[in-house]
């Protein structure tokens, strides 16, 4: 199947989102919103707090209904789940589910060797002695590591993740950028990561998607992130605060 | 041996078989009951159970095969109820749970004169396994047991947290409805020994000392299939020695080594 995927590789965008919409209730979370992903690529979903990164995010993954129409690798995104990782925003579970990390992460979908424990973990920057720990004991920074460790073992495909520099400190944050980079160039992953931190997101990846509800603004960081979009994006009064980090 | 001498009564020989299939079948799914917060579950289907059971009596069927297909038709209706509404699933169980109850007594009503068969499905008997009980037993539990083990990691990452279980994907929807099919006959094969009132226990009290103790997933597992089988053999022996209702002893020794389990935690 993963090499089914790799051989289609020219045929269709990793992603496809067409004209998709979003409603709960009365509520219009996302309209109409259209884009491309190609193989490959490292794209970054940008907005201010509420503006539907979150939900955009778990429609791609299949989690929500929605309007319109997604595909990955020209398939539905419930066909190819097993080739998707997936870092959420917060990992809800009961701290006192009684599960080592070494077992959290052997529920990847394929069997992994002890020496890759190993090399994911200092990846992830973790110590192999956190392997015995129970997942419930580690604190934020750890888990979230231990999260992108359990997401990327076995390389998948399309790796999706939403703010997964929380909880991270900044030397952390560049060794993440870091793996994320090492997981396209060796491994030929899409990654679409929702972030708050344009300045750095700007330095990393190779489109941006900037919602508000809508799609305001698509492409390279550069090209995208004009002044005015970004003032579109997040009122002007924000906007000139983002403008300056991305200058820097 | 005069403590072993129980074990020369061939009706306590299939009793104790079948408590050490049940306790290793019932502590296993019981890990995973516990894990998701389904407790009322197990309560439920096993008080449901009693129309099957009424059900068989009046029709003349075996009333332990006849329950197991009540309850299973039960389970699957359950399931579709919390799929296909916004329903939280106690409340839906709570109402099937009382309805079938209900809908059990009132078909025992119909029948005529004592019905002992009736009592030892309420309280347990290790007087009521039959040959073929056991055999109904056996397979039953060596079939969800390789479901079990083919299935650890996939219902463990369900148990765990159910948005990266789908996200990874796993079947959630077909493992859970499986997970409540495997329940429901667990459910009422314990029945046999436990009772209806009681067999609940043995999905929760194992797992619950457990959980004290466990420091990984595996160990969790472990030790709640050892303290099932410690409860139940030494619950059957007691009620054999002091002619006391099975259920209530495996129950009580159950609940006894939760206590100690609990000051030897800390």
């Amino acid at each position: 199947m993963r090499e089914q995927l790799q051989k289609t590789n020219n045929q269709h965008p990793m992603i496809q989102v067409k004209n998709l919409s979003v409603v709960y209730g009365h509520q219009t979370i996302l309209s109409h919103v259209s884009f491309d992903v190609k193989h490959g690529e490292i794209a970054a979903v940008i907005g201010p707090n509420g503006s539907g990164k979150t939900t955009l995010i778990r429609a791609i993954l299949g989690l929500i209904p929605f309007d319109g129409e997604i595909l990955i690798d020209g398939q539905l995104p419930s066909h190819v789940r097993s080739h998707v990782g997936y870092v959420p925003q917060r990992f809800r579970f009961d701290p006192d589910f009684p599960i080592t990390v070494r077992e959290y992460l052997d529920l990847s979908k394929t069997h992994v060797h002890k020496y890759e424990y190993a090399h994911k973990l200092k990846e992830v920057g973790l110590e192999t002695s956190i392997l015995h720990k129970p997942l419930g004991s580690l604190s934020g920074g750890q888990l979230q590591r231990v999260l992108i460790a359990q997401a990327t073992i076995d390389h998948p495909t399309l790796l999706i993740l939403d703010e997964p520099s929380t909880g991270i400190d900044i030397v952390g944050e560049e060794q993440f950028y870091e793996l994320l980079k090492s997981q396209r160039d060796q491994h030929g992953t899409t990654v679409i990561l929702v972030s708050h931190d344009i300045a750095v997101v700007s330095n990393v990846v190779d489109q941006v998607i900037c919602v508000n509800k809508r799609l305001v603004c698509f492409g390279p960081p550069r090209q995208a992130l004009t002044q005015e979009k970004l003032s579109e994006l997040y009122g002007k009064k924000d906007a000139s605060l983002y403008s300056h980090h991305h200058h820097n | 041996m005069e403590l072993l001498e129980f074990l020369q009564y061939p009706f306590m020989q299939r009793a104790l078989v079948a408590g050490i299939l049940l306790g290793v079948l019932l502590a296993t799914l019981g890990v995973f009951v516990t894990l998701r917060r389904m407790a009322f579950f197990g309560e439920g289907i096993a008080h449901a159970s009693l129309a099957g059971i009424a059900i068989g009596i009046l029709t003349g069927f075996s009333p332990l095969p006849v329950a197991m297909i009540w309850a299973v038709i039960l389970a699957l209706l359950i399931f579709t109820l919390e799929q296909k509404t916004k329903l939280p699933i106690d409340t839906v169980i709570g109402i099937f749970f009382t309805s079938a109850m209900a809908l059990g007594v009132v078909l025992m009503n119909f029948t005529s004169g004592y019905q002992p068969e009736l009592l030892s499905f309420l309280f347990g008997s290790i007087l009521s396994v039959s040959i073929s009980d056991l055999w109904t037993i056996a397979i039953s539990t060596i079939v969800i047991l390789i479901w079990l083990i083919s299935s650890r990691r996939q219902l463990t990452f369900l148990s765990l947290s159910e948005e990266q279980a789908i996200v990874s994907g796993i079947p959630v929807r077909l493992q859970t409805a499986i997970l409540y099919v495997a329940l429901s006959v667990a459910t009422v094969l314990g029945v046999k020994i436990l009772g209806i009132i009681l067999v609940s226990a043995l999905l929760i009290i194992p797992p619950a000392i457990s959980r004290l103790h466990a420091k990984s997933f595996r160990s969790h597992m472990i030790l709640a299939v050892l303290f099932s089988e410690i409860i139940i053999i030494l619950g059957l022996a007691l009620s054999f020695f002091y002619d006391l209702p099975s259920g209530a002893v495996i129950v009580l020794v159950g609940a006894f080594l939760f206590l100690l389990s609990l000051l030897f935690s800390h």
